[in-house]
């Protein structure tokens, strides 16, 4: 691990030659994750926001909740990082991912990438993104409110996700009369 | 994450719906056990747990993603879980 300067104890992060990756419960901070890429040698920085919206397909989010196999998504993301970083020629790549239940309208998920010119960041932080968005190992659960309930969200097919099979009232849950 | 399974026993970590579905994150099985018996003995434990959730995931042991197809004789039939392994049931993932 490496040091965790402004970094909370629960936080989780890896670093290695133009490349930072990190889990963390806290709020993500722009400034420092556009610090992490910054370099004399980039022409452009790319940031991209990934931010909670109140609904899915129309229906009412009242809450998200991201949680993550934390030692496989930071090897994951570490991966993407490397590749994106030699296939785009980048100076600079960092990925920050939110856990923990994130508030609607905040941000979850914040990449940086830096290049010497902007086509090249352009390109390499949607590829980043998409590349995050399919392999990561975070998975994230809307809760509805009221009844309903909360999902399993599931990006491969961005449809409905796995409704959570709750224990109580469920099918072994038989109460003896 | 989770702390080391007793000796003779493997981790198994359930996470998004497989945690939900067993209302447990984590579990300690008896190990050795072929990786091609897994799904078997999860299953055995939660009636349904195989149809609804682990026939759409994927399987790492030790941080490292395993083949759970059936019929490989060469490659899944030959690996056992061994004492002290970390295995993962891993459903699709939805970052971002």
């Amino acid at each position: 691990m490496g040091p965790s300067s402004q970094l909370q104890a629960a936080d989780h992060q890896e670093e290695d030659d133009g490349c930072f990756v990190a889990l963390t419960e806290a709020h993500l901070d722009i400034p420092a994750i556009m610090d992490r890429v910054r370099s004399p040698e980039a022409g452009a920085i790319v940031l991209f926001a990934g931010t909670t919206r109140d609904n899915f397909g129309g229906k009412p989010v009242k809450e998200l909740q991201y949680s993550a196999y934390n030692p496989l998504a930071l090897r994951t993301m570490l991966v993407i990082a490397r590749e994106v970083r030699a296939k785009h020629g980048l100076k600079g790549i960092a990925m920050v991912h939110r856990l923990g239940v994130v508030p609607i309208g905040e941000e979850s998920i914040l990449i940086a990438v830096s290049a010497a010119h902007r086509q090249a960041a352009w390109r390499a932080g949607e590829e980043a993104l998409e590349e995050c968005k399919a392999r990561v190992e975070v998975w994230k659960r809307e809760e509805f409110g009221g009844d309903e309930g909360g999902v399993w969200r599931a990006n491969r097919d961005g449809a409905v996700g796995q409704k959570v099979a709750e224990p109580e009232g469920g099918d072994g849950a038989k109460v003896d009369q | 994450m989770a702390s080391k399974p007793p000796t003779g026993h493997f981790n198994v970590l359930y996470f998004a719906s497989a945690g939900s579905y067993t209302s447990k994150q984590v579990e300690a099985l008896p190990a050795p056990l072929p990786l091609k018996d897994l799904f078997g003995a999860l299953e055995s434990r939660y009636q349904g747990f195989r149809a609804s959730v682990l026939d759409n995931s994927l399987v790492t042991l030790n941080l490292t993603y395993v083949d759970m197809l059936e019929g490989d004789e060469d490659e899944s039939s030959a690996v056992i879980i061994q004492d002290g392994d970390e295995v993962a049931i891993i459903p699709p993932v939805s970052s971002g």
